[in-house]
């Protein structure tokens, strides 16, 4: 088995700003950030510095979830021996053993945190998480509720209860943890555009309306997201349809939606050109839009 | 209610769609390219969602898309799979249930597959699928005995060998496909692919 450095033709010092990348933009691409982590603690520690422990700590969480106890294991032995003491190593000690499905130790480690540290909130989170992981929806809510009573900024767990709540089918309450999202977030594309998905699933008019406002305040932010576009597609279509509008709504509808036809046939046919394989999803759209027309009229 | 046959086919691309997503949820739609009979065929599957299973509207433009397809190219949608995020609950959600009832509007014999994650490992000796079908305005569990799947032993080394040449990164579902237009839904190349390996093991599967 060649190694990364050969596979890849790159240097230590690519393999860590790489690492160094996908911490700071959050991505989970577990498997690989264990492959190329591997070999960087394993064949270049030394040279890395006191960076090497943020990169124990980074692996270690992605040997967990490619389930390579062997690895987070010696990850985590280099950390306790370097932070003895540290909150930062217990909780990933914690997740260790979630990772293990060993909730009751893992839950008394985070709550020996909690002790010394009330404020501790990595801890309180992966409580949460423990709750979740064992499809405890209703309590998962109630604790993270709590949570943000506290912490009303943390964005990261607006986010986790908005999606919660959509699994729970509570749009409402969704649709508010998205509110306060887009309040924080005003430029964010994705929370506009999954605001406008949540009011759509609720339905109605005004939802429908509402709908069609906030795609359209996506797309305005970020003219690629094919979501929004279609969505807007979608809202203004079946707004135009709906037999209690006024003429004048429905014209301005049958406009929004025209408009929008007009770009997702531009953007197909782009993507089209010179690929034989997405033919297929060509010709899809092009007829979806075709039959919507028709029911419009 | 008759018997369900799945084919390798059908088969690989659910289980490729749910290893690609072990962290989400995951739902697709069920294809037949057979006519309508007492049996079911299922002959393919469209991976759809691993995000968001239950807001509307890319659901429904989903479905829109795949019935488009599906007119175009002699296909039936027959059925609906979903596997759940949390591996020891294979229950059907409501928003599998809402929308296998969708497609029972317009398919007398849909089928409600839930895949059972708990059974995804390498050496497990039976199908990780659990069945449902529409009785007394119910969804009540399938009689295992009716449900087919030939060439078991080759359809999971097909499986592995999918894994192991690294071709399972080629399954497009239509999540990844909004995400990218340029990447297909339909999978044609991961199909291609898939019978490459199906036929030195038998004619048809």
């Amino acid at each position: 088995m060649s190694s990364i450095s050969e596979l890849y033709d790159v240097c230590w010092e690519e393999m860590r700003d790489k690492l160094r990348k996908w911490r700071e933009e959050n991505y989970r691409n577990s498997e690989q950030i264990v492959d190329v982590g591997e070999e960087l603690i394993n064949e270049h520690a030394s040279k890395l510095g006191d960076d090497v422990w943020i990169i124990y700590e980074q692996v270690m969480i992605a040997a967990l979830d490619c389930s390579r106890d062997d690895l987070a294991w010696s990850c985590l032995q280099e950390l306790k021996r370097q932070f003895p003491d540290s909150h930062r190593v217990k909780r990933l000690a914690g997740m260790r053993l979630e990772a293990l499905e060993r909730y009751e130790d893992a839950n008394k480690l985070y709550d020996s945190i909690l002790q010394d540290d009330p404020t501790n909130t990595a801890a309180r989170k992966r409580k949460i998480s423990i709750l979740q992981a064992q499809g405890k929806s209703s309590e998962a809510i109630r604790e993270l509720n709590e949570y943000l009573e506290q912490f009303v900024g943390d964005q990261e767990a607006w986010h986790e209860l908005s999606e919660l709540y959509i699994n729970e089918h509570d749009y409402a309450k969704a649709a508010f943890c998205l509110e306060e999202l887009m309040m924080t977030n005003p430029h964010n594309h994705l929370y506009c555009e999954q605001y406008a998905e949540v009011k759509y699933t609720q339905g109605g008019l005004e939802n429908l309306e509402l709908a069609r406002k906030y795609f359209a305040q996506a797309l305005k932010l970020n003219n690629r997201n094919m979501r929004a576009l279609f969505g807007l597609y979608m809202s203004a279509s079946h707004i135009a349809a709906s037999p209690k509008v006024s003429a004048k709504v429905k014209k301005d509808n049958v406009k929004y939606a025209a408009w929008a036809t007009s770009q997702i046939s531009r953007a197909y046919q782009m993507a089209g050109r010179g690929k034989k394989e997405n033919k297929c999803s060509v010709k899809a759209v092009e007829e979806m839009l075709e039959s919507m027309q028709i029911t419009m009229s | 209610m008759g018997e369900v046959e799945l084919s390798c086919l059908a088969y690989a691309k659910m289980y490729l769609h749910a290893s690609q997503f072990p962290r989400c949820s995951v739902n697709g739609l069920l294809l037949s390219s057979s006519p309508a009979g007492a049996a079911v065929c299922i002959t393919d599957c469209v991976p759809l969602l691993h995000s968001h299973l239950s807001l509307a509207p890319i659901t429904q433009l989903a479905l829109t898309q795949v019935d488009a397809w599906c007119s175009q190219t002699q296909q039936r949608i027959v059925g609906y799979y979903q596997a759940n995020a949390c591996v020891s609950d294979s229950s059907p959600t409501p928003c599998a249930l809402k929308i296998a009832e969708k497609i029972f509007e317009q398919c007398n014999n849909t089928v409600l597959l839930m895949i059972d994650g708990e059974k995804m490992f390498p050496s497990c000796r039976v199908p990780p699928i659990v069945m449902y079908e529409r009785k007394d305005a119910r969804w009540a569990l399938k009689d295992k005995h009716a449900i087919m799947l030939r060439q078991w032993e080759e359809t999971c080394s097909i499986v592995n060998q999918l894994f192991s040449s690294g071709d399972q990164t080629l399954l497009v579902d239509f999540d990844s496909h909004l995400d990218d237009i340029t990447k297909d839904w339909t999978n044609q190349k991961l199909n291609a692919k898939i019978m490459e390996l199906i036929s030195p093991a038998n004619g048809n599967v």
